[in-house]
């Protein structure tokens, strides 16, 4: 369970959030703007509140008033960012693997097969990430994300950067995400479509405050 | 008319070991330094850039006669170095190198510093994300893609440290077989009478180890380049 | 990941060969000798090792700028300088062995200009006008206030009496055959070198001879070093042999000793 009550100056407008997330896919909702980046690269670790705590299963993450900031690279908790930002030096292979050897883990055949077909992306294996289309960027960023092992999962517009036809076409994909890979989500996204087929939960962001908070249904509010 | 005497050879195997000593030992200091000074602020920063670009802008002669103060037998640093620990750096092969090293310090770290720049740190955000602690992400993420600059630094760098004249002969004189390089050698013989054959020789000498050295940098970088962008 | 390992791999054998005993180091001796010695020396040397098998580097610079570098710790064994003055500057700074000092070598000055020259013979004497001489082109020497050959030449010119009008066009070089270059490559429309010099350079011609009485005896003392290897004791030996002495001569040198066989 992720709890985040965090404050920040964004150079007009300030960003004050506080809501705890359960359930599998929590949907950061807001317009562009509206301060959803910042407050999920706080709770990747990213950027740290002027104020505020964030606590994940227990553990606290940032505690302004204790000085506690555990840096990103020890928190678990995965990205998929809008531009995928694949690493261009290495082939899909070695970018799906990134995550396991960083974080020292046995190598999981198995779990590597699951996600790979969960994905359909067994077949770029050799590819370098400039030879391929974005929507198979993207897949491979899922992968490579969730091969790292996870305890929480942050996606940040992941569809923003595709066409309908690309999004209609990864959208299943998350879905089964959302079903198969056990691991929660906070999805961000300014598309309402997008978090009503995805999100089991909705946190609503307008200009830094958040305006709503509760089921699917406040998307139609 | 290509035949090289004893003491032209000497003089480019030397060359090429002071060089290639002065690099190499050069280029792990630069890349750090590189990196110091493309991903972190703090006190003093420009101070630091402005003393590695010195040797850019002073005269050489005084960057030699400076090493010549602290490092040589009687200075402040280099007669303890002697007696201590048995480094002698004046007047031995070891000070051309470090003389050649620290003139072609500001033309190794240029390129990388560069290079790290360009480096798009979002890679290393997303680097981060995965579980890489700060050195990982210089080791696995920043210095492969930035190598092509590195590359580049490190042969610029040889290519200067080859051609150093005014600080070797200042802090290391001219003595065949330990310090008497390419330079110093073509120096001396054009002021010997029927010097100047052997001196045209030692020019085309380094000329073409200077054109080599370009062009395999060239060749290196291209190929990293490639790689880079997922050919 | 591979590919990293590959360089250093590559990084790591460059060291090793950086490292190796590819140039021979230490194994010979290590002569300071006056530029004006170098032709006359480097064969003396050659005769040396042949005799004895052991090597000499030697290093020609003014003895002014050697005299420094022996100061200032240089790895010197044997010093030959071009005059009395440098040698006791490094005799006071404890340099050398005082016990193996001895006057080598006499020289003498001359007044050179390059070869085609429209300048011919001209006597040097008392009221000598050198600067008319020289016209409005330059005088090469070494630079009067230390390079030996510089020294000399001022202080015959100052005797002379014509020191005063030439001072102005003189080209000081860094040492004799520096200066000795530039004559030959016309860059100097005068120059004054020692005879010896002006014996090896075709590109010159003598057109005047200093009288000795204007300047101090010319004399080129020896001396080895306070760090110097036992075979120094040799080379310093050979110097003074029939052999060395009939190398010398036959460059223009004056043997100032009684020559040993």
């Amino acid at each position: 369970m992720l709890r985040v009550d965090v404050s920040k100056q964004l150079g007009e407008f300030s960003l004050t959030a506080s809501f705890t997330s359960e359930g599998r896919v929590t949907g950061l909702f807001g317009d562009s703007g509206a301060g959803k980046s910042s407050l999920i690269n706080m709770i990747a670790g990213l950027l740290r509140p002027d104020r505020g705590i964030i606590t994940l299963d227990g553990e606290t993450l940032d505690d302004t008033a204790a000085r506690i900031h555990v840096p990103a690279y020890r928190r678990r908790i995965g990205y998929v960012f809008q531009d995928a930002r694949l690493f261009p030096h290495l082939n899909v292979a070695a970018n799906l693997d990134y995550g396991r050897r960083m974080n020292r883990l046995a190598d999981d055949p198995a779990q590597r097969q699951r996600i790979t077909d969960l994905l359909d992306i067994g077949h770029l294996m050799d590819r370098r990430p400039g030879k391929l289309s974005g929507g198979e960027r993207q897949r491979v960023a899922l992968g490579r994300a969730l091969l790292s092992n996870p305890r929480l999962l942050l996606l940040d517009e992941p569809l923003g950067a595709l066409d309908a036809g690309r999004k209609h076409e990864i959208l299943p994909y998350l879905v089964r995400l959302r079903d198969e890979a056990n691991v929660p989500m906070v999805y961000v996204s300014h598309d309402a479509a997008e978090l009503r087929q995805l999100a089991t939960q909705i946190v609503m962001l307008q200009r830094g405050k958040v305006t709503s908070f509760g089921g699917v249904k406040v998307l139609s509010g | 008319m290509f035949d090289l005497t004893p003491t032209e050879w000497t003089a480019i195997a030397l060359s090429l070991r002071v060089a290639t000593v002065a690099t190499l030992i050069g280029t792990p200091i630069g890349v750090a330094l590189a990196w110091l000074l493309a991903r972190r602020n703090f006190w003093g920063k420009s101070l630091l850039d402005a003393a590695i670009h010195l040797p850019l802008v002073l005269p050489p002669v005084v960057t030699g006669y400076l090493l010549l103060l602290s490092l040589g037998r009687r200075g402040f640093l280099g007669g303890w170095l002697a007696d201590h620990l048995g480094i002698v750096f004046a007047f031995r092969w070891t000070g051309a190198a470090l003389a050649c090293g620290v003139m072609s310090f500001p033309l190794l770290v240029r390129p990388i510093r560069l290079s790290i720049e360009a480096v798009d740190r979002r890679l290393e955000q997303a680097a981060e994300t995965l579980g890489a602690a700060p050195w990982q992400v210089f080791a696995t993420v920043t210095l492969p893609l930035a190598l092509p600059g590195v590359l580049a630094g490190m042969v610029l760098g040889f290519a200067k440290a080859i051609g150093e004249f005014g600080a070797t002969i200042t802090f290391v004189s001219n003595i065949p077989g330990e310090t008497q390089t390419i330079s110093s050698a073509i120096y001396s013989l054009i002021q010997t009478p029927d010097g100047d054959a052997a001196a045209l020789r030692l020019v085309i000498v380094s000329v073409l180890i200077a054109t080599s050295a370009l062009v395999a940098s060239e060749w290196f970088a291209r190929r990293a380049t490639k790689r880079l962008h997922g050919n | 990941m591979h590919r990293l390992a590959r360089v250093f791999a590559a990084f790591a054998i460059l060291c090793g060969l950086a490292f190796s005993p590819v140039l021979a180091e230490d194994d010979g001796l290590v002569v300071f000798a006056a530029a004006s010695m170098k032709n006359a020396l480097d064969e003396v040397d050659a005769a040396y090792t042949a005799k004895s098998g052991v090597k000499v580097a030697a290093s020609y610079a003014a003895s002014s700028t050697l005299a420094k570098q022996i100061e200032q710790g240089a790895p010197a064994d044997i010093f030959l300088s071009a005059d009395i003055d440098w040698m006791d500057y490094v005799a006071t700074k404890k340099a050398i062995d005082v016990a193996t000092r001895v006057n080598l070598l006499g020289n003498s000055i001359v007044l050179i200009a390059p070869k085609d020259a429209k300048i011919d013979q001209v006597t040097i004497g008392q009221g000598f006008d050198l600067a008319k001489l020289a016209g409005d082109g330059k005088i090469a020497t070494g630079d009067v206030n230390s390079v030996p050959v510089g020294k000399y030449a001022k202080s015959a010119l100052e005797k002379l009496g014509a020191w005063q009008a030439a001072a102005p066009k003189f080209a000081m070089a860094e040492s004799v055959r520096a200066a000795l270059a530039l004559v030959a490559r016309d860059e100097a429309v005068l120059g004054i070198v020692y005879s010896t010099d002006a014996k090896v350079e075709p590109g010159v011609k003598i057109v005047g001879t200093f009288p000795p009485d204007s300047h101090p005896a010319i004399i080129y003392p020896v001396a080895a070093t306070v760090t110097a290897k036992p075979a120094a004791a040799g080379y310093l030996g050979f110097l003074r042999t029939s052999a060395a002495k009939a190398i010398f001569e036959k460059y223009g040198f004056k043997f100032l000793v009684s020559p040993t066989t």
